[in-house]
Parts: structure tokens; sequence; C-alpha cells
């Protein structure tokens, strides 16, 4: 990873990525004393229940005892946890491992005088250069280091939130003067690749469900995914019921199950209602571009190592503001074949001035073919003006002209000057014989 | 197998010493906990050439110690092939009923619980993970029908022991899937032995650090809570955990929180406090070591490490710990080999032999 120039420096750099340490687990072949001097069913022999224990346990004790200078611990299990082989241990990154967006980056960087001799007067930058940026991390020119002793060492950490993808490279430079007094400069590079942790899908209409899936290499525990809706909207975020509680009654707490999402694909769905926040907000529906909000994302891996992200702003699909509405309020629920029924309608004018006069009729749509379900009598039906806000209720008579489940389809309401205001929905109806 | 004469012991000297459990029992041991297992191997093997294993059950806890041995020194095949001369393990060869001449007024299986262990875990080492798991599963199942039977038959003290089994066993289990990062399994296992009364400070502790792998800080802080509280609540021998290695445990669990959290000062504090109460406290030496490196005192974090190593090799001497004392090495100097060769020669001569001396990356 890194590439130092060829030369005489009495300098060199050392770097290590300090990302969170990790905890040791490796279940050992450790052994309780029972289990290994004596038959696994001995206990049942009285003579050996009341006898065994003292031998057995001082093996064990001896092996506890401070002063005690074998391996004892090593072999013997002095406590049941012991053979799960994780003890707190904690270990050190081993390797430089992946980074993605939204992680920090952070970097041990040691300044090694591996020379016989001092060098002073030390100037050390440290800096992150990506495809568009240089970010300057350290910058020691103003209180330069006064020297390092031979063998002797500089040390500093270095941390950088990751906002670019693709190829970052850690520069570390050293201007100094060395024990010839001459003034060498001493470049190093250390070049990383900066991966896309997460894709987020969003499906919605006055829902918003999106869909988070884990493109890197460990689980991902979700610790807040928030939506941040726009102004003029709310938002509540859904939850299915908690199907098992781990409640624990003995103890009287919930165990609270983490959501994590699997390494390499896995995928958590989330589901938010969006609200416009008043009616008077209706208006900014209808002027086209419809902005939802943001998703926030924190996530967090190996002892809380925390990765944070920000969707886009996330657009809504471009609603169809309904001047005037059509509804069904009731079907009959017996309907025979050619005998003419009766449907209960509401017409709703949702602006906020007097429309109307209206028609109402079955619209002559070539895709559904023929019509099974007609408009019985006058094939048009005028509805007078209807108010602001208002709405106004009425029959249309319809006939049904085949067996079986027939739709209701195409009844739409229009202004005289033929302006479609809405078409109803298709409605299923199950018609049957005399 | 033929049936031996007995030996002339009267019954009552039959559990005075270790060597009356088996022969030569007690230097068995003695090299066990040594670490010789090379000798050991030497041991089995001369015993069984020089015909000096006279009863069944001195033959299979010599077997018990050589499978253990090659599990030790990590040569698993062989561990395996040498299980596989054994029949099954439910075999009436190895009742103590089989011989009532020997074993007078005793019944059930004189095999090694361990051998039943070490069975279920050395195919997981082999590679072969799947039948690992299978046989664990199998293991426990075994057990539990085992511990229903001691109890129909009102056997208390046996009923401790597979109890304790079961506890084991179980550990075992969510350690494997912990490093196969299995959480929700390891998760409901945990839940297990709480609902099973195995509830106990070092296991919720556990149950925190698993959180903390998860990334779950505020589950964690949950668990660490109530470890304090038991502490609070019971004496600690309540918990088969002495006073010391309670309050340490509590401490330690103290630091990690603020290690999480970044506050390396905080966490140094609270191992120092660890430390003072009880020098060979390993896990608070090491945890220090890699705050102070955190804190970008590589200089201390190394002399740290060396002088336990020193000060206390039979105890510090972990190859997690050697592993992170050559990570400090290999960032602390451009020419670390001849540091780290320094190091490796001094671990041959005082590791015990089942230590994996690769750790060392010499």
């Amino acid at each position: 990873m890194s590439t130092a120039p060829q030369g005489t420096h009495s300098l060199a750099f050392r770097v290590m990525r300090l990302c969170k340490p990790s905890f040791h687990v490796d279940p050992p072949f450790r052994i309780d004393p029972a289990d290994l001097f004596v038959g696994e069913d001995i206990f049942d022999d009285p003579l050996a229940a009341a006898n065994l224990p003292p031998i057995l346990s001082t093996q064990l004790s001896k092996s506890m005892d401070s002063s005690d200078l074998t391996y004892g611990n090593r072999f013997l299990l002095q406590h049941p946890s012991d053979a799960m082989g994780f003890s707190g241990l904690l270990l050190l990154p081993q390797s430089f491992g992946a980074i993605y967006l939204g992680e920090t980056f952070c970097s041990y960087i040691s300044i090694n005088n591996n020379s016989n001799f001092e060098v002073r007067d030390i100037i050390i930058k440290a800096e992150i250069q990506t495809e568009r940026q240089r970010i300057l991390l350290l910058d020691t020119t103003k209180s330069p280091v006064e020297s390092i002793r031979a063998g002797g060492r500089y040390d500093f950490i270095v941390e950088h939130d990751v906002k670019e993808l693709g190829a970052h490279t850690l520069v570390c430079t050293a201007l100094y003067n060395d024990s010839d007094g001459e003034r060498k400069y001493l470049p190093q590079f250390f070049k990383f690749v900066v991966a896309n942790p997460l894709s987020v899908r969003t499906k919605e209409i006055t829902y918003l469900e999106a869909c988070i899936e884990n493109h890197t290499k460990t689980n991902l525990y979700m610790d807040q995914v928030e939506f941040e809706p726009a102004p003029h909207w709310s938002a509540t975020v859904l939850k299915a019921d908690e199907l098992h509680p781990a409640y624990n009654s003995s103890t009287g707490e919930v165990f609270k199950p983490p959501i994590l999402i699997r390494s390499g694909g896995g995928i958590q769905n989330y589901l938010y209602q969006l609200k416009l926040a008043s009616p008077d907000s209706a208006q900014m529906k209808v002027e086209g571009t419809n902005i939802l909000g943001k998703l926030q994302i924190t996530w967090r891996t190996n002892l809380g190592e925390l990765g944070r992200l920000q969707t886009q702003q996330i657009l809504g699909t471009p609603i169809s503001h309904k001047e005037v509405e059509l509804q069904i309020l009731e079907i009959p629920s017996l309907i025979n074949l050619d005998k003419s029924f009766s449907v209960h309608l509401n017409l709703t004018n949702h602006t906020d001035r007097e429309l109307g006069p209206f028609e109402v009729r079955l619209s002559q749509d070539s895709v559904h073919g023929e019509k099974n379900v007609m408009i019985n009598g006058l094939q048009t039906m005028v509805l007078p003006q209807v108010g602001a806000f208002a709405s106004s209720d009425f029959h249309l008579n319809l006939i049904a002209t085949k067996l079986g489940v027939q739709k209701i389809s195409g009844i739409t309401v229009s202004d005289t000057r033929e302006k479609t205001f809405d078409l109803l929905p298709d409605v299923e109806i199950f018609v049957e014989s005399d | 197998m033929e049936e031996p004469s007995p030996s002339p012991d009267p019954p009552t000297n039959q559990f005075g010493s270790l060597n009356d459990l088996a022969h030569e029992l007690a230097s068995l041991e003695d090299l066990a906990t040594r670490g010789s297992w090379r000798s050991i191997l030497d041991k089995v093997s001369r015993a069984r050439s020089l015909n000096l294993l006279t009863s069944p059950h001195d033959h299979l806890i010599y077997l018990s110690y050589n499978v253990l041995a090659f599990s030790k020194l990590r040569r698993f095949s062989e561990a395996s092939n040498e299980i596989d001369t054994l029949d099954d393990f439910n075999s009436n060869y190895y009742k103590y009923e089989t011989y009532p001449r020997l074993y007078p007024n005793r019944s059930g299986s004189m095999i090694p619980f361990s051998l039943r262990f070490i069975h279920a875990q050395l195919p997981i080492k082999l590679g072969n993970r799947q039948e690992g798991l299978d046989r664990f599963y199998l293991l426990l199942k075994f057990i539990r029908e085992k511990i229903k039977e001691k109890e129909s038959n009102n056997l208390r003290d046996s009923v401790r022991i597979w109890k304790r089994r079961e506890n084991s066993i179980l550990n075992c289990l969510i350690g494997h899937h912990l490093g196969d990062k299995e959480f929700s399994l390891c998760l409901d296992l945990i839940k297990d032995l709480i609902n099973r009364d195995y509830l106990d400070p070092v296991l919720v502790s556990k149950l925190g650090y698993i959180q903390m792998q998860i990334g779950d800080i505020e589950g964690a802080k949950g668990s660490f809570n109530r470890v304090e509280t038991m502490l609070n609540e019971k004496r600690s021998y309540e918990y088969f955990l002495g006073e010391v290695q309670f309050r340490n445990l509590v401490n330690r669990n103290k630091a990690l929180v603020y290690l999480v959290g970044k506050d390396y000062v905080s966490a140094v504090r609270e191992y120092e406090e660890c430390i003072e109460r009880d020098h060979t406290d390993v896990v608070a030496l090491n945890n220090k070591a890699l705050c102070l490196m955190y804190l970008r005192d590589l200089s201390d974090s190394i002399k740290l490490l060396e002088k336990a190593l020193e000060r206390i090799p039979t105890i510090a001497l972990d190859e997690t710990l050697v592993i992170n004392l050559c990570s400090m090495y290999e960032l602390a100097y451009v020419n670390h080999s001849e540091i780290k060769r320094t190091l490796n020669n001094w671990i041959v001569h005082v590791a015990p032999d089942d230590f994996d001396a690769s750790c060392t990356r010499v």
C-alpha cells in the first residue's frame, strides 16, 4: 500500500489504520476435571459423589491461585463461560479492511528515525487526496518538530470523515534537516478505495417505502433510520408489532432484538406514512415537483464504529390533484341479469370555487370492448352546480347483460364543455340469474 | 474386552488421591497443567506399549489425554483418528456394569465426558463446520436426556454435574456461532441459558460484549448495568466468582463503554483500577495497552505488554496479546523483524507446547 521513493532517507513513515479493535473469539479445548479423570456417570455412585469433589476442586483451585506458575488456565475450565473462548480481550485491526462512504477514516502515523543520527526542524504534513480535492489533516509548518533523535519517533493520529467515493491517497510528507545539514524531502503515499455501503430504493404514494440494501462485508446494526420530511409534510414511521418480545418474566426486562442487516446484499425495509401538514399546502401539490424529504441513515459496525449517510431529496410522483371526485357509496347486494339496479354515487368538489353543471356518462372506451354493464335509460345524467368544498349525492340506474363477475367501468364525470374531471375506478359486481 | 481381575484395594481408598482414579493420573495431570502435551503423548505411548494399563477405565482416560494432547497441539486429524478407534460411545464395552467384578455396585457410562465434547469440536477445527455443529446439537440433546433421567432417579449430584456440562456446551456453541457472526443465534442461545437459570454476571457481561460487537451500544450498557445490579444484590460467591474478580469485571465493562465512546483516558483509568486490585488481570493489561495506543502513546503500550510478559508469563502468554504486541512492533519499527525474532526466541523457551508461535509472524 505504501510507495516510498528510493534513496537514503533517515526518516520513514509507518502507517496503521485505527478502526475500532475487535473482540477475539475462539472456543478452546478446555476441560473440567470431572470430565477427564473419571467416567461421565460416576456420580451416580453415592460413594464417588461423596468422595470425588475434594480431589477435583483441589485441582481447579490450584490453577486459579495467582501464585500458580503453571499453564493450568489454558487447559482447565475455571468458569462455564470459559468454554465460549470470548474473554473480552481486544485485538488490534489486523488488516486495512474495507472502507465505506459515511465512515470515518482514522490512522496512526509514526515517523521513525531509523538512522544513527539526529534529524532537525521537521515539517510534517498529512493530506488526503481524492479526485476532487486535497484535504489537509495535519501540518506542523507553524511549529516544526525540533528534532527526532537516532532511533526515535514522532507519532500522530489523523481522522477524516469520508464523503467521496473511489480512490483516496493518504499523502505523508516530511521536510527535514538531516545530519549533514542537507534539507531533505520525504513523500510517502498510502492508497485506499472508498466504496458505497448502501443503496436506497424508494416507492411511494402517500406512503414511502424505503428499501436499504447492505453492500458491505460486515453486518450493519441500524442505529437510526429517520425520514426528514420536507416542509409541508409530516412523516410517521410504521412498524409491525413485535412478534416475540424477548420478555423474561424472571428478570422482568425486555431484551430488545437489534435490527441487523446481513452483509453482502441483506435488505431491510422501512415504511413511512406521509401527510400534508396543512390543507393550504394542497397548492404545493398542484405545482409540479413534489419534494418529500430525505432519509438520514446511521449505522454501526464492530464495537460501535459509526457510519452516516443522507440520501438526496426524495421526490414524489406528481400527484394528480382531483378537483372533482366521484365515489360509489352503495351497490345493491343482489343484482339480477337484465334487471335495472340503482347505484348510489357521490360527487365532491375539492376546489374553492363553485363548479358545474356536470355530466355523468359511460365513456366509450374501445380498450374494454363491449361493456356488460350499461346505464339504463338516458345515457347522460346532468347534475347541477356544486359549491366550493361541497358534495352532492345522486343515483344512477345500471343494467347488467351478462352473468357472473362483471365490472362497472368507465363512469366518467365531466363538465358541459367536455373537460373530464374524474373516472370512477372499476368496481366488480356479481350478476345472478332471476 | 476381557475382564481382568480386580486389584486388591479396599473400597475406601478408591478416592484417596488422583492415582487411585487412574494409573499415574497425578503425573498426567501435572504434565497437562504445565502444557507439556508432547510429553503426554510419550507417556501414553509408553504406558500402552509396556501394557501398564490394566482396567478399561485406565485405557479410556489415557485415550482421552491422548486425544486432548493431539487437539492442543493442533494435530486434529490424529485426534480424530484416535477417537475413531473406539466403538460407539454408548456401547456396552464402556459401561461399568459390564465389569461387575471391577466396579461392584456401579453402573452407567465410564466414557470421560471430555471425549464427547472433543468429538463434537474436532470437525469444526478440521474445517467441517456443519458436521461439528450437528454433533454439538446432538450432544446437547443427549445431555438433556441424561438430566431428565438423573432427575427421575433422584441422583442430585449427577444432575448438578450434567447441568454444568449443559451450561459449558451451550457456552461453547455461542462461541462458535459468534465466530461466524451469527449474532441472532447467539442472542437466542443466551436467552436460553438465562431461562434455564444459568444467569450469572460473567454471562451477562458477555452478552454485553456481543451487543457491542454488533453495534448495539445502548443494549450493551443495559447489560452492564444489570451486572452491576447483580454485584450489589448478591454475594459474589453465590455466582462462583471471587470478590476481586467481580469488581474487576464491573470495571472492565465500564472501560469498554468509555472505549467505544472514544474516551480512552477514562478507559485507561478503569483498567488501572483493575490492575491495582489484581496485577494478573491480563484482559485489563492487554486492553489498557490498546487504549494507550489509541492515545498516540505507542511506546508505553509496547512497554506495558513487554513488562506483563516478563512479570507474569504463565498468565500473560496469550496468542492475542502477542499478536497485539507484534502489530505494535510493526508500526513502531521500520526494521521490526529483529525485535520480533527476539520475542519469538523468548517464547520458544517459556511457552507451553500448545502455544501457537505462528502468531509472531516472524
